[in-house]
């Protein structure tokens, strides 16, 4: 299940009971049945009456998409100013991928599901939408009290449902999507908008610039301890279409969120283009923690198909802030992200916890930067790849230290695990360092499971398969513990499905 | 004229000047045509992202010295290994000095790279192996190759182990404002040979010297290879040294790299194995203060089983002097059972100093051991007063510590006098007397 | 309980048990000694069932039926508990984790449920109680940063765990000092009853001093060359395996 989420008060208690379910759950029969039903599970379409645009990219269409939105003018503008910013841009080559570039004209810029409202309420949701939900793992229903999980959804581009928005409110928190933010919260909007992933940073932040149609907007006012994960799910439905979303999260001084996010798409042979932008501020002692979950459809076994998943993450943190990426990649045929830390205060600290996993034919080219400009500033970053199949799986990651970062620390330790004969293992990190009292210490091994290691499994009862399974979770187990306790279910489930059939 | 054209434009003098067979100007041509199009690198290129040669390329550079300048033993002894008999290869302003060299044929070939390209005894062996490791596409590295002519030939046959380590040293006098210099060196160590040999640029005075080196090394099966370089040039030279090595089964080689003095050093270093139950071995100091770059480039190109690595690079960087760290580990499929390790450590002492580290790893084979590490510190403080309150001050202290950090590396030094000569050099860098021998 | 009967096996070709007899029956404890390179840890690797040794001759009867063609796995479900000389480190999973991976899948292949959570729960307790292990060190990561001590108390942890019919403890007294030598052999001795039997591989009689066997064998150069009682250990201890070849010659 993606989002089961109880009250704070009740996460302590259920979370005991909760880690030991987990672990015995960990041998059960049922996993095993999961398993052998190992194709994509969320390789489903469907049926929705969507309303798309027609294909192709160009100042009309990006207008079109602002006016459809009711957007203001300065949105439009800045939507154009990207858009004209982008056609001047190349599409980067220097990522360790190889894949057919899109073709930005084949693509439509905007789809939606027709029923859905700006001022929906569950019950004018689409009952197709409703049994997708339901599929997915995810309930949406109010009224079942699997409460306290307040959620944005974005199918193809548009938000539908953003449930306790009344609960949150009390609190003075802002969560809905962020087409409503730019009419409900223009101010808000426009001041940080861009302030951390600018127009022109790069060609898909770019693009997604110009033609965002949807995303999650959150606002945590100043001293608030948000009471509640909040999580956005995404889905491509559409054929034919690209997700273009925009995530803006600001924590007010002081205050503190944690923030999920969960990603899948139907199967289908063509690739689909995911270029989101997803910028986060933590003012003056604020906290930020942003997991992900990304199962994006990654192909077939040979190959075929797939989403295209590139995608700008970047948190700025002020005076004493913190933020913590938390990512676990078991998706999308090509992944191009790195989730970032621009650690500006003192005493600002950065955090990037990471699983990427491919295989069969799937290429990640993901890590991190940490841009200490803040003196005391402090970042961590773990990596774990995991490559199986015909996959190539690669770390980037830079580690800057700018001259007037005094005192500034970092650690870093990225691992791979490869399986198998035909897939690869990259490690490119980047270490810069302008100030003399940086520390920093980097390490990288790489390695395979141990014959040693899966007989001592074999010779205490547990099989071949398992103890695979067992090794590929205990090397994984500082970034799964770092997930909120289900999404590390789910995570730790995922891994397994994604590497079922690549050990022989 | 920017040098770019005006070592293309010379380049047909040059083919005229020297008598070489027309298979070396196919080579030479088609080398020169590589640098033409690519010209000298920039930034913009990831291999060259954090060292920029525009500063240095605005020289005016005499590309053929029309000079010459004969020096005196006395005035450049101390820049040998004296105390021990050696061969040797000196090339004063490009030119080789017969007086200052101690070659020979007996038993094993220590010569001249420019007769060894134009004598017929040596045609089959300048066939086989003259420009067969080296970079095609490398824009230095061809533009070396485009005017190949002079440098150190060295072969040593089977199961020969030489027992003089062999000097190769290049002098520029500043007879010329400022001159560019291409050597180029062969090195093939046959089956079972053994070899030892030191490398130098060495410049006389302050004017501003370019070198641009290439040198091919052959290790054939089970030959060992100890290959030293020592940069401890003036402020006014800058080195752009390039080395391939092409090892064969069950050879060891080993390079060590002693950065300590010049303007802009950049080395570039590349290993690649041919056989099985191969041993490489890349270390080196750097110990580099005031504006001075050092950049090490390095490869290990593991492409066969049961081979293994060992990469320990220190640092030490005072001043506002920058430091790069770009290595390289490649494992390809068929290497299974590769044991490939890194180490890079480096301790910024200057407030201005930059380091910038890249360690590599591109693994394609799964029951591989292969690590890196890298760390960018300071000199340990609890180290440092636990000394100062045994009696030692405080500036000999921190020397002590560099020198504890560096010793990882001076230990694996095979020449006791080489050792030696190194420490020293180490000292009067750290501007101390350590007043103790190894 | 377990009888071997001219067991051979090489590894790479080369020879390494040359017909190995062995009767342990329920009840007892068997020791075999040898010097060095002997085989001592071959024969144990192959009860247990590693696939880098091949057995050219002969059979393993575990209670009557033929294990000797059984994956490791099975054989563990059977009851067959090999003590590493080397116990491996997984990073990562827990001991509890392992354990309750281990004895839950030898539950499945033997028809029954998974253990109850709670049951598992007085399990641990019990066993951890037995052999003086702190509960904190169960939830650190397999082996992996264990003094040699530890391991091998994780080991016998684990046997008594999974509760085998015939243990084999794999030099399990190396590395030991005398007092976790002493938790060691009483958490054996704890564990010894009559419907099991374990065979203690030594090169040393020290540990014999603790877990008293009721026949010791020699092995040397691939076979079992003399078997006797237990005072045979301290004669071997006391005279060395010269003596043993002097004596065959």
């Amino acid at each position: 299940m993606f989002l089961i989420i109880q009250t704070q008060a009740e996460l302590v208690v259920v979370e005991k009971a909760f880690r030991y379910k987990t672990m015995a759950k960990y041998t059960e029969d049922d996993l095993k049945v999961e398993l052998e039903n190992k194709e994509y599970e969320y390789g489903f379409y469907t049926e929705l009456d969507s309303e798309t645009f027609p294909i192709g990219l160009n100042e009309d269409i990006v207008r079109a998409i602002s006016k459809k939105k009711d957007e203001p003018q300065w949105m439009t503008d800045w939507r154009i100013e990207a858009f004209r910013a982008w056609q001047e841009m190349v599409e980067p080559e220097w990522a360790n991928v190889n894949y057919e570039k899109p073709d930005f004209q084949a693509i439509s810029y905007y789809s939606a599901p027709k029923k859905a409202d700006p001022n929906k309420t569950l019950d004018d949701v689409d009952p197709e939408l409703l049994a997708m939900y339901k599929k997915l793992g995810i309930s949406i229903d109010e009224q079942k009290k699997m409460n306290n999980i307040a959620m944005d959804i974005v199918v193809d581009s548009v938000s539908v449902a953003t449930t306790f928005k009344k609960t949150l409110a009390e609190k003075g928190i802002i969560f809905m999507s962020i087409s409503e933010a730019i009419r409900e919260y223009p101010e808000l909007v426009q001041k940080y908008l861009g302030t951390v992933v600018p127009q022109r940073d790069n060609f898909y932040a770019a693009l997604n610039s110009a033609v965002f149609s949807d995303g999650s907007f959150c606002y945590i006012p100043k001293g608030v301890k948000c009471p509640m994960e909040l999580s956005t799910y995404f889905r491509i439905n559409q054929a034919g279409t690209g997700q273009f979303e925009r995530t803006l999260l600001i924590a007010d001084e002081g205050s503190y969120v944690s923030y999920l996010e969960g990603c899948t798409a139907p199967s289908r042979d063509e690739n689909q283009l995911h270029a989101a932008v997803v910028e986060l501020i933590a003012l003056d002692n604020a906290e930020i923690k942003y997991s992900t979950v990304q199962n994006w459809y990654p192909g077939n076994k040979e190959g075929k198909g797939g989403v295209f998943n590139f995608v700008t993450k970047r948190g700025i943190c002020e005076k004493n802030a913190k933020i913590s990426w938390t990512q676990v990649e078991t998706g999308s045929a090509v992944t191009w992200k790195y989730p970032s830390v621009v650690l500006k205060g003192d005493n600002s600290i950065g955090e990037f916890y990471s699983i990427a996993v491919t295989n069969n034919f799937q290429q990640a080219d993901t890590g991190t930067k940490m841009v200490h400009l803040g003196k005391n500033t402090k970042s961590t970053i773990i990596s774990k790849g995991i490559s199986a199949g015909k996959s190539q799986n690669s770390y980037r990651g830079l580690v800057r230290i700018s001259a007037n970062a005094d005192n500034a620390r970092n650690f870093s330790q990225c691992d791979s695990l490869l399986m198998g004969n035909n897939c690869g293992a990259h490690t490119f990190p980047y270490i810069e360092s302008k100030n003399s009292s940086a520390k920093i210490e980097h390490e990288a091994t790489t390695s395979k499971i141990g014959e040693d290691q899966v007989f001592y499994c074999n010779q205490r009862g547990i099989p071949t398969e398992k103890a695979i399974a067992l090794i590929v979770n205990g090397f994984s187990k500082e970034v799964l513990n770092k997930l909120p306790m289900e999404f590390a279910v789910e995570a730790q489930k995922l891994l397994e499905i994604s590497l079922e059939g690549s050990v022989g | 004229m920017d040098l770019k054209e005006k070592l293309v434009s010379s380049f047909m003098a040059f083919e005229e000047q020297i008598d070489v067979t027309s298979q070396l100007h196919d080579v030479r041509t088609s080398a020169i045509k590589n640098f033409e199009n690519k010209g000298f690198p920039t930034k913009k290129e990831e291999a060259w992202k954090y060292t920029s040669l525009n500063a240095i390329l605005k020289n005016d550079f005499t590309v053929f010295p029309k000079h010459e300048n004969a020096i005196e033993f006395a005035e450049v002894k101390k820049y040998f290994l004296h105390e021990i008999d050696t061969y040797k290869v000196i090339f004063v302003d490009g030119k080789f000095s017969s007086f200052l060299s101690s070659t020979t044929h007996d038993g094993l070939d220590v010569c001249l790279m420019s007769s060894a390209l134009t004598k017929p005894k040596y045609k089959m062996v300048i066939d086989e192996y003259f420009n067969k490791i080296a970079s095609k596409d490398e824009t230095l590295t061809t533009l070396n190759t485009a005017f190949a002519n002079e440098g150190a030939y060295i072969n040593v046959p089977k199961s020969k182990v030489v027992e003089k380590p062999i000097e190769i040293i290049y002098f520029s006098t500043g007879v010329e404002n400022a001159l560019m210099v291409q050597p180029r060196n062969l090195v093939i160590v046959g089956e079972n040979a053994h070899v030892q040999i030191i490398e130098r640029h060495q410049s006389l005075n302050e004017n501003p010297v370019l070198t641009n080196a290439v040198t091919e090394i052959f290790a054939q099966k089970r030959a060992i290879v100890d290959y030293y370089k020592i940069q401890n040039d003036l402020l006014t030279a800058n080195l752009i040294d390039n080395t391939y090595i092409s090892q064969k089964q069950e050879s060891r080689v080993s390079v060590h790299t002693f950065s300590f003095g010049g303007n802009i050093t950049r080395n570039n270093l590349n290993f690649y194995h041919f056989g099985e139950r191969i041993d490489s071995t890349l270390k080196g100091i750097t110990i580099i203060g005031d504006k001075q770059h050092v950049d090490h480039y390095t490869l290990v190109n593991h492409a066969t089983p049961n081979c293994e690595s060992h990469q320990n690079y220190k640092t030490i960087l005072a001043d506002s002097s920058t430091g790069v760290f770009n290595g390289k580990i490649y494992v390809e499929k068929e290497a299974q059972k590769t044991d490939a390790f890194q180490q890079n450590n480096n301790i910024l002492i200057g407030d201005k100093a930059t380091i910038n580290a890249k360690p590599q790893l591109e693994i394609f084979a799964d029951d591989v051991k292969c690590s890196h590490g890298c760390t960018i510190g300071q000199l340990d403080e609890s180290a440092m007063f636990y000394m100062q309150q045994r009696g030692i001050p405080k500036k000999e202290a921190k020397a002590l510590l560099m020198y504890a950090f560096s010793n990882s590396v001076i230990e694996s030094i095979k020449i006791p006098e080489l050792k030696q000569r190194i420490t020293k050099i180490i000292a009067n860098k750290l501007g101390v007397n350590l007043g103790f021998d190894l | 309980m377990l009888k071997i009967s001219n067991l051979h096996a090489s590894v790479e070709d080369k020879e390494i048990l040359k017909g190995i007899n062995l009767e342990i029956n329920a009840g007892e404890v068997h020791a075999i000694m040898g010097p060095n390179g002997a085989g001592k840890s071959t024969l144990s690797s192959i009860i247990a069932g590693n696939e880098n040794y091949e057995v050219s001759e002969g059979e393993i009867l575990l209670e009557g039926e033929d294990i000797s063609e059984l994956a490791p796995e099975e054989r563990a479900h059977k009851g067959v508990f090999l003590s590493f000389q080397y116990p491996v480190e997984i990073p990562g999973v827990s001991v509890t984790n392992f354990m309750k991976t281990a004895i839950n899948e030898s539950r499945k292949a033997n028809g029954k449920e998974e253990m109850p959570a709670n049951e598992m729960l007085k399990l641990i307790r019990e066993k951890s109680e037995l052999l003086e292990i702190d509960r904190k060190f169960l939830s650190r990561s397999l082996n992996e940063g264990f003094s040699g001590g530890e391991k091998k108390r994780n080991e016998i942890f684990q046997m008594a765990m999974l509760e085998p019919k015939i243990a084999i403890l794999d030099e399990t007294d190396s590395g030991l000092d005398i007092d976790a030598l002493r938790i060691v052999a009483n958490g054996v001795n704890k564990l010894k009853n009559e419907n099991n039997a374990v065979l203690v591989i030594t090169h040393y009689q020290r540990l014999l001093d603790y877990i008293i066997p009721d026949f010791v064998h020699v092995l040397m150069d691939g076979k079992i060359v003399k078997s006797g009682g237990k005072e045979l250990a301290y004669e071997l201890e006391e005279k060395g395996y010269d003596w043993i070849k002097t004596e065959l010659n």
